[in-house]
């Protein structure tokens, strides 16, 4: 990474230090404050701020997460997106020893938060920002009556994302496929963007070092190797491993093989651009009765099989912002009038394919309108799902081998799941 | 393992003093420190959280210095870990008890348990107390060669830690050169990295000094060292990855099999789960293949995917860091995205940050086979979401209006904003539809007729108000209004406060007023006289101009103010290529976001390895820095730019090669009259009917404006094969570039004049004696009576540079010249030149 940071800073929503590493010593807290709290006030919504900001030689970077802002400061051309990636990963690090991130947690942890922001980072360059080996490293708390002291293993080891000598009673490993949707339609219902981003997410619960193999029903795979695809093979695009994963394997031979680190990962993300048909769509009507009635007539349909059944189905419908009086009637689940985000939320529990469900709104507004109220904020139709045993590819899991050299039979469980992402449909 | 809430909270944002509760803690720790009894380090480890918690929401407890390091003679790693800590925080301000601290710091660093070596070692680094500095070198030796990893890791920072304190020091210790063979030797990575980053910063801020640095430097780019660690990438963690791509993106590869070789083996980073990896990869990519044009744009076919995937998924930010990067590849490859502009398309609730550069994508992708779809999803941004990224969509549908050929279908829509009735739209649009027609001037009887319906009470921002203005007065004669428009304007020319806008006013006026004589004579004699009596000296004087223009002669007047106009072809390009460049060598940084190359945003002593060093960087520039030399060139050569008018593809045809804009020699100077024509309404004196008046208005333009036009004594006569470029642009990369390629063409030693010398006591006179010779000074330095100057030239007619060092020693009134050329065969030219411009200096 070119250019070294010089601190790095966690503020409170008003942009106040909450705690602050200085790694080189040229950026001070008040420095870093005022700008900061100067920026955030004079915005207005921090939302709109670009990450990436310059102010007299010192260039600072920053995210927000709940109500902590995390902050680098550099005088140097630092590698931009690194950095914000290198928050992020900060981020999960503490996500991971408080739980939550938040000027609460951080407030009560003021000793491990120095010390991990010392191992992450040191002299401005980062260094190691895995959790579970961060764990090796931070004493406080974790090791209270430790007698005698390991040497970090990880960082002798081999693989530098496991640690050796784990041990559980049951070995098991969680896979999870899970698929998001994004789809944006325009307002004649055309489907202008869709695609497909999805992740293998893993949860392993493995004793010693286990030699992991993945397949897929991967086209590429399956037609080196001879095999009749009979449409059953997807195209992976675009694909990204965790670290474990050897990707010169996987370049020559497509196998996926790896030495899985201890708890949660993501093992593999990908992306497919092929034209999905929206799994979920909504129609609307809106009639202006009168100056002071409108009826909002909404069609859902879902447009997969019958034999899946998409759960905690979350329609939300913009109505205008002075809207009152809201009388609704749905032919299935319930709806809410949600004022402060300016719509109807229409929540379906259980949503089987092939299904359609009505909803018809009736809402007051003021006869009187302002002649130069702002712009009506147009905002489009958005829906939340998710839909248990399916996935849009079709990517299936044909096995997942687990071999350690002690010979433990682990227990492999493989669920799918599809949800929406960014599902925007732009029809009132 | 967080601990449960405990009760130190802080104690109220109001500050308490905090006095009562430190000299509480003062006291118990004293009971602790000598006691031994069982459990005491929990107590003490509940005391120091609370130290450690004052401390951090800024109650000072310094006071608590010496019962804390009493406190500190333990076993236990967590109470060593918290006084550490402390240590660290308060050192700085206390160097006298920091001594004190040193003591036991030092006895940690030989502990049995490696964690605490290191972590001793690492506060110890970080004391930053200068005259501590000879207690450091011991315990460094011992960490570098320390049989656990970790030791040597955080013992590795240390030395570059102590290269900050005091540079002396760690040279003399010889530990840059322990480093190296660490870095070669090690078995741990994280270890290897640090001895990267740590010679990276250490060689290149020695390498202005020291020779022997700079070639050191050199070698970590060398074949050997890059292939070693390149090997051993899929070791390395992901963000020391990182930085060995960063090294690898500036090896120089020797032949293609290097190039490919190479690639081969970064493939499959690519994939990498962080994207920080994946974009050093593609930095590695794209700079390896610079010279291979097919295989570059293979590398743009093979990049474009993960690229997508970074923006799409992921948080906004790292959409935001990335996109700014794809902006800069679309800039020059502007064909890679052009089918996937709908990845482009701006969601709902994104942040305004990534829809504006979104837009941006969209504006630079768009061409002739998406433009439809394009425009459609940007005029749905225009009526939907929130207002400044409106306008943003707005103008982007007017940027890609007057970078395409084909405009009917913009031009429609753009006419269907004026017609929205929304403020701000009608405004951005009217600004837009000027624009348009200044380029498409056929299209104006479409246009007119639309903005003649709006009613100029609706338009209030200064910008449109001037666009609409402009309109009425070059379109009078189509708008049957326009005279009685503009009259209503001028009567309430007292309400108008922008100067923009009264400018423009009183031009429509008299625009009108050449061609509706009879309707408009009342509005103009209004409008002179309120421009007469303006308090804005631009105003005043402009009126003041027109007015005398028509007492002289009307016909004439009409010539100079109303002249046909020629329609614009292309619109400035703000940033110079050269610019462009130095910007994508700088890929992967925040070059990239800012889109400025990193001098004009660090400082000297800030900048990263590899970017700007050596000699130039540490002279002590006299006068102007080499900074501010180039901005204020850069800014001329915008100025000029900005005249000119000239596309960045026009010059890419005539002047071959990746040298800078500027520096092509010649300006045609028929494309000077055009230009200035069209973009400077007033100053058109140019009529194409009375060629042998309009060359001398050229050159009395040119003049004025500063053009090329030698105005200083142009080089001496005798030497007339060569003629310098009177505005040579050089920046200072490219500089120290050239001065380490080339080979030393001439050295030469030459006796300056007893006046040369005298007027040398203020050494700012002679660069601005050589400029007048066309050879600019990069930088400068020295005292009397040894000077130190780093010139450059380049030729006239052609991109080649003579680079020059001249030493001068003021007492002997001796200068030694060594002089590099890119065309060695004309170096004894330049040399005269050079010689017979120094000789000059000093003489009245």
């Amino acid at each position: 990474m070119a250019g070294a940071v010089s601190a790095l800073f966690l503020l409170d929503i008003k942009g106040r230090v909450l705690v602050w590493r200085d790694y080189r010593g040229d950026v001070s807290a008040t420095q870093a404050e005022r700008f900061f709290t100067k920026l955030i006030e004079k915005e207005g919504d921090p939302e709109s701020q670009d990450p990436v900001v310059y102010d007299n030689g010192v260039t600072y970077m920053f995210i927000q997460h709940s109500n902590v802002y995390l902050m680098t400061a550099s005088r140097q051309n630092c590698n931009a997106a690194s950095l914000l990636f290198f928050l992020h990963r900060v981020v999960d690090v503490f996500k991971h020893y408080f739980e939550e991130l938040e000027e609460e947690s951080l407030r009560d942890n003021f000793v491990v938060v120095y010390e991990l922001l010392d191992e992450m980072m040191d002299f401005g360059y980062p260094q190691y920002t895995e959790a579970k080996i961060l764990g090796e490293f931070i004493k406080t708390d974790a090791y209270r009556m430790e007698v005698a002291q390991r040497p970090p293993m990880a960082v002798t080891n081999a693989v530098s994302w496991r640690s050796e000598g784990i041990v559980y009673k049951k070995n098991e490993v969680f896979l999870d496929v899970v698929e998001k949707v994004n789809i944006l339609v325009n307002s004649n219902g055309q489907i202008i963007r869709s695609d497909v981003v999805g992740a293998l997410k893993m949860r392993t619960y493995l004793s010693g070092m286990p030699e992991c193999k993945l397949g897929l029903n991967d086209r590429v795979l399956l037609e080196a190797q001879g095999r009749a695809t009979k449409g059953k093979a997807i195209d992976l695009e675009d694909i990204k491993f965790h670290q474990c994963v050897r990707l010169a394997r996987f370049e020559n031979d497509r196998t996926i093989s790896f030495i899985p680190p201890d708890g949660s990962f993501d093992l593999m993300t990908y992306r497919l651009s092929t034209q999905v048909k929206p799994l979920i769509w909504v129609e609307a009507q809106v009639e202006r009765h009168s100056r002071s009635r409108v009826e909002i007539m909404v069609k859902a349909r879902s447009q997969f099989k019958e034999r899946s059944t998409a759960t905690n189905v979350e329609i939300e419908l913009p109505v205008p912002a002075d809207a009152s009086n809201p009388n609704v009637r749905t032919s299935m689940g319930s709806a809410a009038y949600a004022p402060e985000s300016d719509a109807l939320v229409w929540k379906i529990k259980s949503f089987p394919g092939g299904k359609e469900y009505m909803l018809r709104a009736e809402f007051r507004i003021p006869s009187i309108t302002a002649e130069d109220g702002g712009p009506e904020r147009k905002a489009p139709i958005r829906v939340k799902f998710e839909i248990p045993y399916f996935t849009v590819s079709g990517i299936q899991v044909r096995y997942l081998k687990i071999i350690e050299k002690s010979g433990y039979q682990a227990l492999p469980w493989v669920r799918y799941i599809t949800m929406a992402g960014e599902y925007e449909l732009r029809l009132i | 393992m967080a601990p449960p809430a405990q009760s130190q909270r802080s104690p109220s944002p109001s500050q308490p003093s905090g006095k009562s509760e430190v000299s509480d803690l003062k006291s118990q720790l004293r009971q602790l420190a000598g006691s031994r009894a069982p459990g005491v380090d929990d107590s003490k480890r509940d005391l120091f959280k609370k130290v450690i918690s004052y401390m951090t929401i800024g109650i000072d407890v310094s006071a608590l210095f010496g019962e804390m390091v009493m406190c500190s003679a333990t076993s236990d790693i967590v109470l060593k870990k918290m006084c550490y800590l402390y240590v660290g925080n308060y050192a700085k301000v206390n160097p006298d008890l920091a001594l004190l601290t040193i003591n036991f710091l030092q006895k940690d660093c030989q502990d049995q348990d490696p964690m605490i070596r290191g972590l001793a070692l690492r506060s110890l680094c970080s004391l930053r107390v200068a005259n501590l500095v000879e207690y450091l070198v011991g315990p460094l030796g011992l960490g570098l060669k320390d049989s656990n990893s970790y030791v040597r890791m955080v013992a590795v920072i240390g030395v570059l830690k102590l290269y900050h304190i005091s540079a002396s020091t760690c040279i003399d210790a010889d530990f840059p050169v322990i480093l190296k063979n660490l870095m070669i030797t090690d078995s741990d990575t994280q270890v290897v990295a640090n001895c990267l980053s740590a010679l990276q910063e250490i060689w290149s801020a020695e390498a202005s000094t020291s020779e022997e640095a700079s070639r050191e430097r050199e070698g970590l780019l060398s074949k050997p060292i890059v292939y070693f660690l390149l090997n051993k990438i899929r070791e390395f963690n992901e963000w020391a990855q990182c930085l060995v791509l960063e090294l690898a993106a500036k090896y120089v590869p020797s032949d293609n099999n290097d190039i490919f070789d190479i690639m081969n083996l970064l493939e499959d980073r690519l994939q990498h789960a962080n994207g920080a990896v994946v974009l050093a990869t593609i930095k590695v990519f794209l700079h390896l293949t610079l010279s291979m044009t097919d295989v570059h744009q293979q590398v743009y076919e093979r990049i474009k995917a993960p690229l997508l995937t970074l923006v799409s998924s992921g948080s906004p930010e790292q959409s935001y860091a990335v996109l700014s990067h794809l902006h800069l590849l679309v800039m020059r490859a502007p064909f890679i995205f052009s089918s996937d502009y709908k990845h482009f398309y701006c969601q709902y609730n994104e942040p305004s940050y990534v829809k504006k550069l979104k837009l941006e994508m969209l504006t630079a992708v768009a061409n002739e086979s998406n433009t439809y779809e394009i425009v459609t999803e940007l005029c749905e941004y225009a009526a939907n979401v929130d207002i400044p990224i409106a306008r943003e969509s707005i103008r982007a549908v007017g940027k890609i209006a007057l970078q395409q050929y084909d405009v009917n279908a913009i031009v429609d829509r753009l006419l269907q904003f004026l017609e929205m009735e929304k403020d701000y739209v009608t405004a951005e649009a009217l600004v837009l539809v000027k624009d348009l027609l200044r380029k498409y001037p056929q299209w104006s009887h479409d246009c007119i007729a639309v903005v003649g319906n709006i009613s100029s009470k609706n338009v209030q921002e200064p910008k449109a108000k001037a666009a609409l203005i402009w309109m009425l007065g070059e379109y009078s004669q189509d708008m049957q209004d326009a005279p009685y428009i503009l009259e209503g304007l001028i009567e309430s020319w007292d309400e108008e406060h922008s100067a923009e806008v009264r400018l423009h006013l009183l031009t429509a006026v008299m625009k009108c007023f050449f061609k509706r004589p009879p309707e408009t004579q009342k509005a103009l004699g209004a409008a002179l006289a309120a421009g007469l009596a303006d308090f804005h000296q631009d105003v005043h004087d402009r009126a003041l101009f027109y007015y005398r223009l028509l007492q002289h002669n009307v016909s004439v007047a009409e010539r100079v103010v109303n002249p046909p106009k020629q329609a614009v072809s292309v619109f400035a390009d703000t940033q110079s290529s050269e610019i462009k460049d130095r910007i994508f060598d700088e890929f992967n940084s925040l070059s990239v976001v800012y889109q400025k190359p990193s001098y004009m945003f660090t400082d000297k002593e800030h900048r990263g390895p590899f970017e700007f060093s050596e000699e130039l960087g540490n002279l002590s520039i006299a006068g102007e820095s080499a900074d501010n030399v180039v901005s204020a060139q850069r800014v001329e050569a915008n100025d000029k730019d900005l005249l000119l008018s000239t596309s960045e593809k026009e010059e890419a045809k005539i002047s071959t090669g990746n040298d800078s804009a500027y520096s092509a020699p010649m300006y045609d100077a028929s494309s000077v009259l055009v230009t200035a024509s069209q973009t400077l309404m007033e100053p058109a004196i140019s009529n194409p009917t009375l060629p042998g008046q309009a060359t001398q208005a050229i050159l009395a333009i040119d003049d004025l404006l500063g053009l090329g036009i030698p105005a200083a004594p142009a080089p001496p006569p005798p030497p007339p094969q060569l003629k310098l470029h009177t505005r040579a642009v050089l920046d200072p990369a490219t500089f120290q570039q050239k001065w380490r390629q080339l080979p030393v063409a001439l050295s030469q030693e030459y006796s300056l004049s007893p006046q040369g010398i005298a007027a040398l006591t203020a050494p700012q006179a002679l660069l601005r004696h050589m400029q007048g010779h066309s050879i600019q000074c990069i930088a400068s330095g020295g005292q009397s009576p040894n000077f130190k100057f780093f010139f450059f030239a380049q030729k006239a007619e052609e991109p080649s540079n003579y680079l020059v060092e001249c030493i001068i020693n003021s007492s002997s009134a001796k200068a030694q010249m060594k002089i590099k050329a890119d065309d060695q065969s004309t170096s004894q030219a330049f040399s005269d030149i050079f010689q017979s411009a120094l000789s000059k200096f000093g003489v009245p």
